[in-house]
């Protein structure tokens, strides 16, 4: 392992964690709020 | 030609712009991003004085920037759905927040790992570093004011007001090395020209574009969610959903 090789692995790491994470937040955030638009839908198909 | 800010400024009309944008802006941002890496990693020297653990800063220094630009377009869109009471400009305001505050824990983090080997430690209360922090917080505060209220226009406010109130911030990172005497060095890159050697420069300036195009992409994608909760009791919203 070459110096300082486990530093930039961190670094370049925890970006791309960071990254990925985001993006999925992003997809669950967008699921979310489609769904609840599905249920005020619903509860005024009810009415 | 009039640019005609008030259709754009509907949400509704937003909604459909964004989500037509935002593939875009990721593409470009992985176009750059790959570039960046290529030449940050590939093609720019050792570092005569680091050697390879300088190559942190083509990550570290680009989210430097965005945590600080992205506060302040954030601490923007604040002011002025504070003064022009625009729903717009407090949704966008919400929705960069969280990347924002994703960059600046990619700055502290990559600034650890950076500093370990260069200056001995993971940590030091400089005034750099510490002002870094600060601003974490204040996305922190933001983020759980913006949303502490039922009534969301009264979270718009309160976070607008704080994100004002917060810009003050922003000075002190960036002439903090300027000011006080501290362990983080000075800027290599200003306005005025670089002192960094040139496929080094390029490597840091195409992620910088990579980071900021990847910030537009994720803030339109969140805008649009965000709209979505708003006006999920108008006629087009529904519309869409079916």
């Amino acid at each position: 392992m070459r110096p300082h090789e486990f530093y930039i692995w961190m670094s370049y790491g925890m970006t791309a964690l960071a990254l990925a994470v985001e993006i999925v937040a992003l997809r669950l955030r967008r699921a979310r709020s489609l769904r609840r638009v599905e249920e005020e839908r619903d509860l005024e198909a009810q009415d | 030609m009039k640019i005609p800010w008030f259709y754009f400024a509907s949400p509704s009309t937003f909604y459909r712009l964004a989500g037509w944008m935002a593939p875009w802006f990721f593409v470009l941002a992985a176009l750059f991003g790959a570039a960046g890496l290529y030449v940050g990693l590939v093609l720019a020297p050792t570092d005569a004085q680091q050697g390879e653990v300088y190559r942190i800063i083509f990550i570290h220094v680009p989210a430097s920037w965005m945590s600080m630009f992205i506060y302040f377009v954030m601490a923007c869109y604040g002011g002025v759905s504070l003064t022009f009471n625009t729903r717009l400009a407090a949704m966008m305001a919400r929705a960069l927040a969280p990347t924002g505050a994703m960059f600046t824990f990619v700055a502290l983090w990559t600034g650890s790992f950076w500093g370990r080997p260069t200056w001995g430690t993971y940590w030091v209360w400089d005034a750099r570093i510490t002002s870094e922090l600060v601003l974490l917080f204040l996305y922190f505060g933001f983020i759980a004011l913006a949303n502490a209220f039922e009534d969301p226009r009264r979270g718009d406010r309160a976070a607008a007001l704080l994100a004002l109130i917060g810009l003050v911030n922003l000075p002190i990172i960036y002439f903090s090395v300027v000011w006080w005497n501290t362990l983080h060095q000075g800027a290599s890159v200003k306005l005025t020209g670089s002192t960094m050697q040139i496929q080094m420069l390029w490597g840091m300036l195409l992620m910088a574009l990579s980071f900021w195009m990847y910030s537009i992409g994720a803030s339109l994608t969140r805008v649009r969610a965000v709209i979505l909760d708003r006006e999920r009791r108008t006629h087009w919203v529904r519309a869409l959903a079916t």
